[in-house]
């Protein structure tokens, strides 16, 4: 008996107990779906962190420090930043937030740094140098970034987020025209291309920047304890971090309790942060596909457990073939090959309800994202569907194989 | 000689207190061409006889010479092989299988002789015409009476040629009409020069063959040649 004959027999065999077959495959469909969407819908979450946290800033050391002492920890830091060798660092910035409130103002149009009621008409003044876009990772849309001399000279001048450069001019440039902020005017210099996150609390977008220097007006002189380096790549990260901070605790030496008297400083880095983050990722699309695989394995017992039920039912009809001349072989080849195409229909039937449900899953639980579920996961939830029937096929169909034909016979 | 038993035993729970002797030391030969028929009282080990006859079953001591080959002593593959291409079987229950229909069935044996397509159905339609069951050919079991399910079973049976066709109780589940025909059918095989061996324990059925073996207890209590002009 040829394979055709085989596969043509277990097609037979399997249209002639649609029910039965259908109840078989439904544990291979749900497993394979589930697995397809659960592996999906964590890649698709683990995407999306990781779009938040480039955007948040790639290779960037944060700097936290403040000196009791009153020293001018921005130029302690730029001069220390500036020494280091070019190919570790690319720039150094403060970060100044202006929590008070401020309310900016174009046309008719106003904006308030403390409009709790929607995050999304929120606006974030914040005061940096020439390298804060480069620093967070900004791109330039029209116009141009802070200058040298703008921080020298104290222009009053400001770069706008995307959001809020859409917010306050529609589709038309900003560039050149002049907004005002608590009823000072600024010339709006520049924007910057949106960064477009889901659920931008923290108001990327939402951005005006202003020279530090002009600090002195609107912060009311406020000591700056903030700034982030950027770096040019992970281990530079890694090297800076710890240069800073070395320097830094040089600094502020502890005395033998302990104490800090002279002031603090820390320098950290998210690189870190992102890569327990990819870890937690890969644990969790571990753990999620493990529990598919569960149901899998479940499903794979059905069938087993099918296969099983279908032999005794069957044991006749193997007496019969066995007795008219088949061999071992063809009726082992029979019920694999039916256990298989069971499983490889249900395979793809799962497949294509993954696929489906990933797409739901993406829309509703993923803001809409399109989810397409991962090629190799794909291949991997099909092969291991087959792979299972056969496994699973194999015991009863040997089972049934090594019976004398005339025991089968005698069975009802 | 075709075939030749020799001291065959079949004992089921050999030692036990149950034990039981369906063969119980039977030698026998049978020549090409011979029309036998096997006949007893039901328990007197004529079934089981078939069985190992046809090598459907094997026999716990003896020796069993099937065209000079020692059948005891063959693989679980090449017994396959002879219940294949040597023997064709009638059963009492027609033993079709019921999802295929009457086509298919008389193709199996065919198919799992790795014949072609083509020459299979030709061979397959051959032996259903063979029977008259022809305009049958796309019937399921289900659909068909006793007497032509049993006719599907024997194109089932002569679609190979084999050599030898074992019939047990053909026509014990069919009316004494449709069993004339059965018989007919198989002594014109026997005509054609197959050896039948025939089980039933209808001593009417067995004076239709050439040659008559009793068994009683899993023993041989006569053996007698000669058609007996018995009526049927």
């Amino acid at each position: 008996m040829n394979l055709v004959q085989a596969f043509k027999m277990a097609f037979k065999s399997i249209a002639m107990k649609k029910t039965r077959s259908f109840l078989t495959m439904l544990g291979i469909i749900i497993g394979v779906a589930s697995v397809v969407v659960m592996v999906s819908v964590v890649a698709g979450q683990n995407k999306k962190n990781m779009e938040w946290m480039e955007a948040m800033g790639n290779n960037v050391v944060d700097v936290y420090a403040w000196s009791s002492t009153g020293q001018d920890m921005d130029a302690i830091l730029n001069e220390y930043v500036s020494a280091l060798d070019k190919k570790l660092v690319v720039g150094i910035s403060p970060v100044i937030n202006l929590w008070s409130e401020m309310i900016v103002r174009y046309g008719g149009k106003t904006y308030s740094t403390q409009n709790y009621d929607d995050w999304k008409d929120r606006i974030q003044v914040v005061l940096g140098n020439e390298s804060y876009g480069l620093c967070n990772d900004y791109e330039l849309a029209e116009g141009r970034e802070l200058s040298f001399l703008d921080i020298e000279k104290e222009n009053n001048v400001c770069v706008l987020g995307g959001a809020l450069k859409e917010k306050l001019f529609n589709y038309t440039s900003p560039v050149g025209e002049t907004v005002t902020i608590n009823g000072l005017p600024y010339l709006v210099i520049g924007w910057y291309q949106a960064k477009n996150i889901e659920d931008d609390y923290s108001g990327m977008d939402n951005v005006l920047l202003l020279p530090y220097t002009v600090n002195r007006t609107l912060n009311k002189n406020q000591t700056i304890s903030d700034w982030r380096i950027k770096c040019t790549s992970a281990s530079a990260t890694s090297e800076v971090t710890a240069r800073v901070q070395s320097f830094l605790d040089g600094m502020f030496p502890k005395d033998e309790d302990g104490n800090q008297w002279d002031g603090y400083g820390y320098a950290s880095t998210n690189n870190d942060w992102q890569q327990n983050e990819q870890e937690r990722a890969k644990m969790q699309t571990l753990v999620m596909g493990g529990i598919a695989a569960i149901s899998l394995l479940v499903g794979g017992i059905g069938i087993m457990n099918i296969m099983l039920v279908t032999v005794t039912e069957r044991t006749r009809e193997i007496g019969i073939r066995k007795a008219i001349g088949a061999e071992r072989r063809s009726i082992i080849a029979q019920f694999l090959i039916e256990a298989a195409v069971i499983c490889g229909i249900g395979g793809i039937l799962g497949i294509i309800f993954g696929c489906m449900g990933s797409l739901i899953a993406g829309k509703f639980l993923l803001n809409g994202m399109i989810l397409w579920p991962d090629q190799g996961i794909v291949m991997g939830a099909f092969l291991f569907s087959v792979v299972l029937g056969i496994i699973f096929g194999m015991y009863p169909a040997v089972k049934a194989s090594g019976l004398q034909p005339v025991v089968a016979l005698r069975a009802e | 000689m075709l075939i030749e038993i020799q001291d065959i035993y079949k004992i089921y729970n050999e030692g036990k207190e149950s034990e039981v002797r369906a063969l119980d030391g039977v030698s026998l030969a049978i020549d090409r061409g011979e029309f036998v028929a096997i006949v007893g009282q039901s328990g007197s080990g004529k079934s089981t006889m078939m069985n190992v006859l046809g090598c459907l079953d094997i026999p716990t001591y003896g020796t069993y010479l099937l065209d000079g080959t020692e059948v005891t002593d063959l693989s679980d593959r090449q017994l396959a092989r002879i219940r294949n291409r040597e023997i064709g079987f009638i059963f009492q229950g027609y033993n079709l299988i019921q999802e295929l229909d009457a086509l298919e069935n008389v193709t199996l044996p065919l198919i799992y002789q790795g014949i072609s397509v083509f020459e299979r159905e030709d061979r397959a339609m051959e032996a259903l015409e063979r029977v008259g069951m022809a305009d049958r050919a796309h019937h399921r079991p289900s659909e068909m009476s006793g007497g032509q399910q049993q006719r599907v079973a024997i194109a089932r049976a002569i679609a190979t040629h084999p050599p030898i066709i074992m019939a047990d109780e053909p026509t014990g589940a069919l009316d004494s009409k449709t069993g004339r025909h059965v018989l007919e059918i198989l002594r014109q095989l026997n005509n054609e020069g197959s050896t039948i061996i025939l089980i039933t324990h209808d001593d009417g059925i067995a004076a239709q063959a050439h040659r008559r073996v009793r068994l009683t207890d899993g023993k041989i209590v006569s053996d007698e040649r000669g058609k007996e002009a018995a009526a049927v």
